[in-house]
């Protein structure tokens, strides 16, 4: 800013690189501590490995019995696209609906649904393990894709997306005689592409990140997510930092490639989000 | 003709019904369910079926000494992490400010990357850097006679608990509130550094309330998040030692899934709603009254 002195502007820099440096710390040390043989890890010396192996990585991917890490990433990765694809769907369609339709009562519905928002998760969690145990759908992905498709922030997100699109535009292609089908496909999700790439890429890293659902939800091993996989095997393998740690960068990669790529779109949602009202 | 108009606006809910069925059928339906559920005796374990117990959840709750342990050990963790968390945030917010707007990205990215990291994977992480014996921050004191319980005394326990969020949480505040100072118009500093306001002056009289309304959401929603506490505790301590952080939600979790007592957890999980409610409620009033 202008008014800041060079001091100033200086040591806000030394600041913030400080900050950071010890934000980043115990992720990198979780990178190359996944290349440390364990006598290393236990007895620890410096931060990099004097010896760098695979061993640890080797004791999983070896280990399928015990660690099935590729079931659990199978997983993981149909899961939560599994729930990407239908949050994006269903609820594009239901926040268009309630944008541009001018549905009797459309404005009701809207509260109803948003102020189930103020209810905290937890909430749900006894009834909805009893209705998915009356289901049959205990221990199975259905537990984890079927209930997500319910929540209630994409429909909000969308809604206001679609509100700032001009209505000229479908006024015109309804003119046209497009039907509300062919508008809502052909002018409106083109045009969201940015809000819905940004709803995606939250309900992906929401749904991969999931730890109370799976726990709850999911009982035999080969079931499991990732996350929930590495952090019940952790308590077998307690004092085995090295596998623990290499299960941990596994379980981190793909999230880092994520926000690597959509890295702009996912801080301008964060932003977003806290700006409108 | 007016019906066949009424009949298209009404048909516009066919848009809606996919999400409108799984709404009923995953939110409104556990809504009621939970709250009956609440009220009745429901042991998954126990031959007997469930049966109606009035309001005996709740009274058994008000008068279960672990249920208090575990409010204590939630409050003690939202007192102590919503201010640094906020106050940390907002420190870092206005250190990144400064930098020319091209270099703030790379900052935006650092401090906001933590938040994606998985809880399990944060948890294995930091369960072995406050491990006593292979710990990496007793290793780092060690050289100088120190050995610190990060995580095996109960007055230290929740402490490294806090630690380890702000690492984890504290770019999703910062995130926002830099949005917010971006907003803040440069002209008010122009303005206020014309008539002779220092930086401690400008920071007060413009900063701050311009940067109200997002600071007030930041620090409702981190104490609503807060009160959810659940993750961090699960990986690392377990609710330990001596159940010093173990939270409500774990407790919750524990009854309801390690004793299979459903009833008795739905009514927990509705008192921990009430103490949500009130907070944020009671947030949002002082906050607008002192405008």
């Amino acid at each position: 800013m202008a008014i800041a002195t060079r001091t100033q502007t200086r040591l806000a820099v030394a600041l913030s690189a400080l900050g950071s440096f010890v934000i980043l710390v115990p992720v990198a040390l979780m990178f190359v501590t996944a290349f440390k043989p364990d006598a290393e890890i236990i007895r620890f010396e410096s931060l990099l490995p004097r010896v760098w192996t695979l061993d640890n990585f080797r004791d999983i991917f070896g280990n399928s019995q015990e660690i099935p890490i590729f079931r659990w990433l199978a997983n993981s990765l149909f899961i939560s696209m599994s729930v990407t694809a239908l949050v994006l769907a269903v609820d594009s369609l239901a926040a268009y609906a309630l944008a541009r339709l001018d549905l009797p009562y459309g404005r009701h519905v809207f509260l109803v649904i948003v102020a189930t928002l103020m209810v905290p998760g937890q909430v749900f969690l006894v009834p909805v393990y009893l209705m998915l145990n009356a289901l049959g759908w205990l221990d199975t992905p259905l537990a984890l894709i079927v209930p997500p498709i319910a929540g209630v922030f994409g429909v909000f997100l969308l809604r206001q997306f679609f509100l700032t699109i001009p209505r000229e535009l479908e006024e015109a292609a309804a003119i046209d005689g497009c039907s509300r089908l062919r508008v809502f496909w052909e002018i409106i999700l083109p045009l969201a592409r940015p809000a819905l790439c940004t709803l995606g890429i939250f309900v992906f890293i929401g749904s991969w990140n999931d730890f109370l659902g799976p726990l709850v939800f999911l009982d035999s091993v080969d079931n499991y997510t990732l996350p929930v996989g590495i952090a019940l095997f952790q308590t077998s393998y307690y004092a085995e930092y090295g596998i623990t740690i290499a299960a941990s960068v596994i379980c981190t990669l793909p999230v880092l490639i994520v926000f690597l790529l959509f890295q702009k779109h996912i801080i301008k949602g964060v932003m977003l989000s806290g700006l409108k009202e | 003709m007016p019906t066949s108009k009424t009949l298209y606006r009404w048909s516009g809910y066919l848009f809606m019904l996919p999400y409108l069925l799984a709404f009923a059928a995953f939110l409104v339906a556990p809504l009621l369910f939970g709250i009956g559920l609440s009220f009745y005796r429901w042991e998954m374990l126990s031959p007997v079926p469930p049966q109606w117990h009035g309001l005996g959840n709740y009274s058994e709750a008000l008068t279960d000494t672990y249920f208090w342990k575990a409010v204590w050990a939630t409050l003690r963790f939202v007192i102590m992490q919503v201010p640094l968390n906020i106050g940390l945030a907002l420190l870092i917010a206005l250190a990144v400010n400064e930098i020319p707007r091209g270099a703030q990205a790379f900052f935006r990215a650092s401090f906001f990357f933590p938040t994606i990291v998985s809880i399990s994977v944060a948890g294995i992480l930091w369960r072995w850097f406050y491990s006593s014996e292979f710990g990496l921050f007793n290793a780092f004191l060690s050289p100088f006679g120190w050995k610190a319980p990060w995580i095996t005394d109960p007055a230290w326990a929740m402490k490294s608990i806090v630690m380890m969020t702000l690492w984890w949480t504290v770019g999703g505040a910062f995130v926002i509130l830099l949005a917010g100072l971006h907003q803040i118009p440069a002209h008010y500093y122009e303005a206020a550094a014309i008539d002779g306001a220092n930086v401690f002056q400008r920071f007060i009289n413009v900063t701050i309330p311009s940067l109200r309304p997002v600071l007030l959401f930041v620090v409702v929603m981190n104490i609503i998040g807060s009160f959810q506490v659940f993750g961090q505790t699960f990986m690392i301590t377990r609710g330990g030692p001596e159940h010093s952080t173990r939270s409500l939600v774990q407790y919750i979790y524990d009854q309801a899934f390690g004793n299979y007592r459903m009833g008795y957890g739905a009514a927990m999980s509705w008192l921990l709603f009430v103490i949500i409610a009130v907070i944020s409620f009671a947030q949002f009033r002082i906050m607008r009254e002192e405008r």
